[in-house]
């Protein structure tokens, strides 16, 4: 198995059976993101991206730069679930729907800004935001959590 | 039951991976991302054009991004489309294989009680 160091810009894509809306409503709602996001219920506002896991401890907590529903959203990324990783610098990520002409959206995830934070990288990339996204996916097209 | 877009299908991914050169291609990405067509172009034994139209199937089956960077056009490893393969087909039937195991000790478990 080659390895590789994580990149420090990362692009997730994805397309997903439903409205952008709905997708939006799939990213913003503490309640649904609790369903995918490794538990995590996501309180994002215009000003403010916080991360919440199942015991109500601070998972996430920072600037969201721009909020524009349904379309992107991008906040700061800080990995505050594990020390090691909250000591390193706040990277970036990016959420971009865009709707096609066939009943499906695109929807691609960019974790970017890494060069402070490898160790961050390296445990968002690969089965971490594909997890994320796979289930957020499942979830939106059937209604059911990947078990 | 998980629908596919057709814009990113399994039948592209197959057929994007079924080709060593684009597997090659994206072995060269994993290792790292966000490369030109000139960096990538000079580590393969192949024309400008080749290496272009690999990089087109394999954006088509969304396993390459390509992204505007000022001037440069960076080639990142999309590896969601892979992952969906996973669950949809290798998930599926290991999962088969293991209920049927733990079928088969609760079986055997109830005739030697």
């Amino acid at each position: 198995m080659t390895t590789a160091t994580a990149q420090t810009t990362q692009v997730y894509q994805l397309f997903i059976k439903a409205t952008p809306e709905q997708i939006w409503e799939g990213i913003t709602n503490p309640e649904f993101t609790a369903r995918y996001f490794h538990q995590a219920r996501l309180h994002i506002t215009p000003e403010r991206y916080l991360s919440q896991g199942p015991d109500g401890d601070t998972w996430g907590d920072g600037p969201v730069f721009e909020y524009d529903p349904p379309r992107r959203l991008v906040h700061e990324w800080r990995s505050l679930y594990d020390p090691d990783l909250a000591a390193e610098a706040p990277s970036r990520v990016s959420w971009d729907i865009e709707e096609q002409d066939d009943g499906t959206c695109l929807l691609t995830v960019t974790h970017d800004r890494l060069e402070g934070a490898p160790k961050t990288a390296a445990s968002v990339s690969g089965a971490g935001w594909m997890g994320v996204l796979s289930g957020l996916k499942t979830l939106l097209e059937t209604g059911e959590p990947l078990s | 039951m998980v629908t596919y877009s057709p814009g990113m299908d399994d039948d592209r991914v197959f057929k994007a991976l079924a080709d060593p050169t684009r597997r090659h291609l994206l072995d060269r990405l994993f290792e790292r991302d966000g490369r030109t067509l000139t960096e990538l172009e000079s580590e393969l034994d192949m024309t400008r054009f080749g290496v272009m139209k690999h990089l087109r199937v394999l954006e088509e089956a969304g396993l390459v991004v390509a992204r505007r960077q000022g001037r440069e056009k960076l080639h990142h490893l999309n590896p969601v489309p892979l992952r969906l393969i996973h669950d949809r087909w290798i998930d599926k039937f290991t999962e088969h294989r293991v209920a049927a195991l733990a079928d088969l000790k609760a079986r055997l478990e109830e005739e030697s009680a």
